[in-house]
């Protein structure tokens, strides 16, 4: 090295994503995304689902080309499989038909080995991750946290500089997801492997705080960089410790602006009254039992507090206090969730009222006007499900138009407005008569 | 039986362009071989009723059936890889393997046989393979059905893997996508033979009026021993048959399926196992069969394991190249999709094959011209007897084999009892039976226009019984508790939980029984029964008649008759019947 900064491991330069969707639709997922991955750091791509992280990672591993941009390693542009990444997947990618010690040795094969290095390498590998005693056995005998054990040591075995690892620990439950994540960074602190850096995605902010040496947080629709922070907080990390505890505090700040924002941008009333809404992909039986919930904890939570203790992601809680609060249900100060006046009428109810008010909310959103309108166009007071999704895809372009209308359906199937025939693919004004 | 049965919701394409110039090409070809044959045909097989030949006629038939089952895997692997892998190939093979899952191919044995024989009028070889074509046509498509959807079904996050790890093409096929094909591929090569004795004896047994092409083979044997009134070669004729099939079903098929069930993708519970309904029940056979299984599979995995041994053997360790993962794949790719791309290239594919058609049809067209408005009637005619016999057919099997399939299927003893039973008669190649058969109808009174369709029935209904059978062991236990405590009578029982449970793999019992009935109309309207030609109206009784005279226009007309009306049938009534069954009764997996 001549200079004293090094060359970056990997860059994603402007990067874009579309992807085209069955129905035709072309969906954004990313735009103009700028990564730059340096030697011994742990990089963590923190956001939530439908935020293109996971597609980043792949970006950067060479599985996907992108739409538009650059894919640069070690400063040279390839647009092939990246060959410095050992990947870790969430649902750990393991051929059920394999011992553990072919699975590991899997990562070896097309490095033309003797079987005695094979052999070698695969326990070296079994060592590293704990897996002493269990080299015969196949994954279906395995726990998920031991399957995924399996999975980085195909990772390490392949002795690769890099280690993207993509949602690890979701699939596991809260025990084995702290044991293992120390392991990974004992893994990397000791240096006793060939990784020099790590990516990881999560939607975990903890996760996130305690690993990541830097901290890309990514927003949704389409997903983009919000902001990056960078963290120096020493390993290994205490989560109690005040420092963690306000970083924690930042970026669930950040993430809550994000999706509830306190200030909502200004618009002309003119415009105002056109702009259609768009639906938190949330059933309506969540947002109700968030309800419940916050009636129960006395009428305020705190999103993720509440996340924490239903072990639930909190953006998922987020969203549904976004779709309460489209409802008028809800008061949203920061992360905090509050119930309205009407929310607490509505919650303390009985089935009949809470559809009737449910009725009266869902029909003063624009989307379910617009959609009424255009039903009480046709004759026979009913349309396609497809005629549906085109307006749909009209109304609100940026985002899957079928998601979109399955929520829509379901809420409104709730509020009684409009009914689906399955049988049909129909979409009718449901009259309150039957 | 339980095939893997495919039915598109698609537009037309491409695909379908060249499906229509394959047929036209193919009517077209069979008839004008045909129209070469002279009627002279010299070798004269001596067939011997000793019971001593039995041995070699079994061996001569297996071997057919295993070279023609050698050529549907060969080709399933080559062409189910490249429809699952090329979007373009995809478009063109899809509606080939879709036709010919769809036409009855037996119609084209009659042309098949003259033809071949025309090419070869000096030996066997023209009938020899024509036995091999037809079975091979006969069992091929639910094998690349099933292996393309296998292939289509391996997870993303495994393609990932392997594309991480910087896997090649080939070594991606060894180690990923064809385990992840086992599993259905196995079962459905066991259903491919299973049905390939019906092709195997009929061709071995081809008579045409009264001429005589039959090769030596178990089917030859059965049909000399029948015509000479011999009851004892009858039944030593039968047994071997039967001791064939469960031979090859015991010791070779099912310790392969079972063997293959270690590649499953337990975890992501996929479509490929899902091909196989009930699988592992309908395989828990007797003891014997355990044993028998539990043994070869232990050879297989010892197999399977030397040979993995035998793939990491020390090479030359080469690491800075070597590390260095191929990573070509995509590219390749591409370049394969360039035809996806290129509209220029596409509108001329689409062009050239468009005029191809054109010559085709016109060649076609020139065939069928002679055609008389009499004989178009006849056909006409012929077809419309032809559907009612197979309809009839259905509906006979269905009335007592759904009841019997459900109430064997809800009592696992039972189901122990029959289940192999029922395995071995729709394997079993009916028309060994048909001459008896046709004695017992003949001595009942009974005309041959019925007997045909009961003909038809005495192979079909098995398809039938087998899948009613599967599907009414898959019946949850938990609906079956419900609907006690509920008290519900049995009507109710019934109508509300059986029927509709049983209802998809119903469906699929009749799609292949009609496949089976209008492929059995050829020799069950116009057979050979004590030296005289029995025959009656139908499709079947033209086109074997036509052969037999030399109406080779005739010949065209029936054929042309024939696939239109069966793939009319196919995409207007079975797809309809299998989405809804698909849609609505098809229990979540």
């Amino acid at each position: 090295m001549t200079n004293n900064t090094p060359t970056p491991l990997i860059q994603l330069k402007a990067v874009h994503q579309s992807f085209v969707l069955s129905s035709g639709q072309k969906i954004k997922v990313l735009k103009n995304i700028d990564i730059t991955l340096m030697p011994n750091e742990i990089l963590t791509l923190l956001g939530p689902s439908g935020s293109g992280k996971s597609t980043c990672l792949r970006i950067m591993a060479g599985l996907q080309i992108p739409t538009e941009g650059k894919m640069l390693r070690n400063g040279n542009p390839l647009d092939e499989v990246n060959p410095d990444i050992a990947m870790v997947f969430q649902n750990f990618a393991l051929l059920p038909w394999l011992k553990v010690s072919d699975n590991i040795a899997l990562g070896l094969e097309t490095l033309k080995l003797s079987a005695a290095d094979v052999t070698e390498k695969v326990k070296q590998a079994i060592d590293l991750v704990g897996l002493e005693g269990f080299e015969e056995a196949y994954p279906r005998e395995l726990s998920g946290g031991m399957k995924q054990r399996v999975g980085i040591a195909r990772a390490i075995v392949m002795e690769r500089p890099i280690l993207c690892l993509d949602e690890p620990f979701s699939a596991l439950d809260v025990l084995t997801a702290e044991v293992l994540r120390k392991e990974v960074l004992n893994l990397w602190i000791s240096k006793k492997t060939s990784i020099q850096s790590i990516v990881l995605v999560t939607h975990n902010i903890l996760e996130a705080v305690s690993l990541g040496s830097r901290i890309l947080v990514m927003g949704t629709n389409p997903g983009q960089i919000r902001l990056e922070i960078k963290n120096d907080i020493v390993y290994p990390r205490d989560e109690k410790s005040g420092t963690f505890k306000e970083l924690v505090d930042n970026i669930h700040d950040v993430i809550t602006q994000a999706i509830i924002p306190d200030t909502p941008h200004w618009v002309p009333p003119a415009l105002a009254a056109s702009a259609v809404e768009s639906l938190p992909p949330i059933p309506i039986n969540e947002v109700i039992g968030l309800l419940e919930v916050i009636e129960i904890q006395g009428g305020r939570i705190d999103a993720f507090a509440l996340a924490h203790t239903l072990r639930r992601d909190s953006v998922q809680i987020l969203l549904m206090a976004k779709a309460a609060e489209l409802l008028d249900l809800v008061d949203t100060p920061k992360s905090g969730v509050v119930l309205t006046d009407l929310g607490k009428r509505f919650i303390r109810g009985d089935v009949n009222l809470r559809k009737q008010i449910l009725h009266e909310q869902l029909g003063q959103l624009q989307i379910v006007k617009l959609l009424k309108q255009k039903l009480e166009g046709e004759e026979s007071l009913s349309m396609r499900k497809e005629t549906a999704n085109l307006l749909i895809q009209e109304w609100l372009p940026n985002e899957p138009a079928t998601q979109a209308l399955d929520t829509l359906i379901q809420w409104t199937r709730y509020g009684e407005l409009f009914g689906y025939n399955a049988d049909t693919d129909t979409i009718y004004l449901d009259r309150g008569d039957g | 039986m339980i095939k893997t049965l495919h039915f598109p919701v698609r537009k037309l394409q491409i695909g379908d362009l060249v499906v229509l110039i394959l047929v036209g090409f193919t009517i077209y070809a069979v008839i004008t071989t045909a129209q070469r044959w002279k009627g002279v045909y010299q070798p004269d097989v001596v067939i011997s009723l000793s019971r001593s030949a039995l041995p070699l006629y079994a061996l001569f038939s297996v071997s057919r059936a295993i070279l023609a089952y050698g050529l549907s895997l060969v080709f399933t692997l080559i062409f189910g890889y490249a429809a699952a892998k090329n979007r373009f190939a995809e478009r063109i093979i899809m509606p080939i393997l879709d036709i010919g899952q769809s036409i009855p191919v037996l119609g084209f044995l009659p042309g098949l046989v003259l033809g071949l024989v025309a090419v070869f009028p000096k030996s066997n070889v023209g009938i020899e393979l024509a036995c091999v074509i037809m079975i091979f046509t006969g069992q091929v498509w639910n094998m690349a059905f099933s292996y393309i959807s296998s292939l289509k079904a391996v997870p993303v996050q495994l393609h990932e893997m392997t594309d991480n790890i910087g896997l090649g093409k080939f070594q991606k096929l060894l180690k990923l996508e064809l385990p992840c094909a086992a599993t259905g591929l196995a079962w459905n090569s066991l259903m491919s033979m299973a049905g390939g004795w019906f092709f195997l004896t009929i061709c071995e047994a081809f008579t045409l009026g009264e001429k005589n092409f039959r090769v030596p083979g178990l089917g030859s044997y059965m049909a000399l021993a029948i015509e000479k009134n011999d009851s004892h070669a009858m039944i030593a004729g039968v047994l071997t048959m039967a001791f064939v099939i469960i031979f090859m079903d015991f010791v070779i098929w099912r310790p392969i399926v079972s063997w293959t069930g270690k590649f499953r993708l337990t975890e992501t519970l996929e479509t490929g196992a899902a091909n196989i309904p009930s699988m592992s029940l309908l395989l828990r056979g007797s003891k014997v069969f355990q044993a028998v299984s539990s043994a070869i599979s232990d050879l297989l995995n010892g197999i399977g394991r030397s040979r993995t041994n035998r793939l990491s053997l020390p090479n030359a360790v080469e690491s800075s190249s070597a590390k260095k993962p191929r990573v070509k794949t995509r590219r390749m790719f591409r370049v394969a999709n360039i035809f996806d791309q290129s509209k220029i290239l596409r509108s001329l594919i689409v062009g050239a094959l468009g005029l191809i058609c054109f010559v085709v049809i016109g060649k076609v067209f020139v065939l069928v011209e002679p055609v008389r408005w009499v004989d178009w009637e006849r056909i006409f005619v012929g077809t419309t007897f032809t559907f009612l016999r197979v309809v009839s057919a259905l509906i006979i099997a269905s009335v007592w084999s759904i009841p019997a399939g459900i109430v064997i299927g809800l009592s696992p003893k039972l189901t122990r009892l029959f289940q192999p039973l029922i395995q071995l008669g729709a394997s079993f190649p009916a028309p060994m039976l048909y001459p008896i058969a046709l004695t017992v109808f003949t001595t009942l009174g009974i005309g041959l226009g019925i007997s045909s369709s009961l003909l038809m029935l005495l192979g079909v209904q098995w398809y039938i019984l087998f899948n009613v059978l599967a599907g009414a062991i898959g019946i949850s236990n938990d609906l079956r508790e419900s609907f006690h405590l509920m008290g519900l009578s049995r009507k109710t029982k019934w109508l509300k939980l059986y029927l509709p449970s049983v209802f998809p793999f119903l469906v699929t019992g009749w799609v292949t029984a009609a496949g089976g009935a209008w492929n059995a109309s050829i020799i069950a309207e116009y057979l050979q029964y004590r030296g005289s030609t029995l025959h009656t109206v139908g499709l079947g009784a033209l086109i074997s008649e036509s052969t037999s005279s030399g109406n080779f226009h005739t010949l065209a007309a029936c054929l042309i008759a024939m696939v239109v009306t069966v793939v009319s049938i196919n995409r207007v009534v079975w797809s309809r019947v299998y989405q809804l069954a698909e849609k609505r009764y098809r229990f979540e997996r």
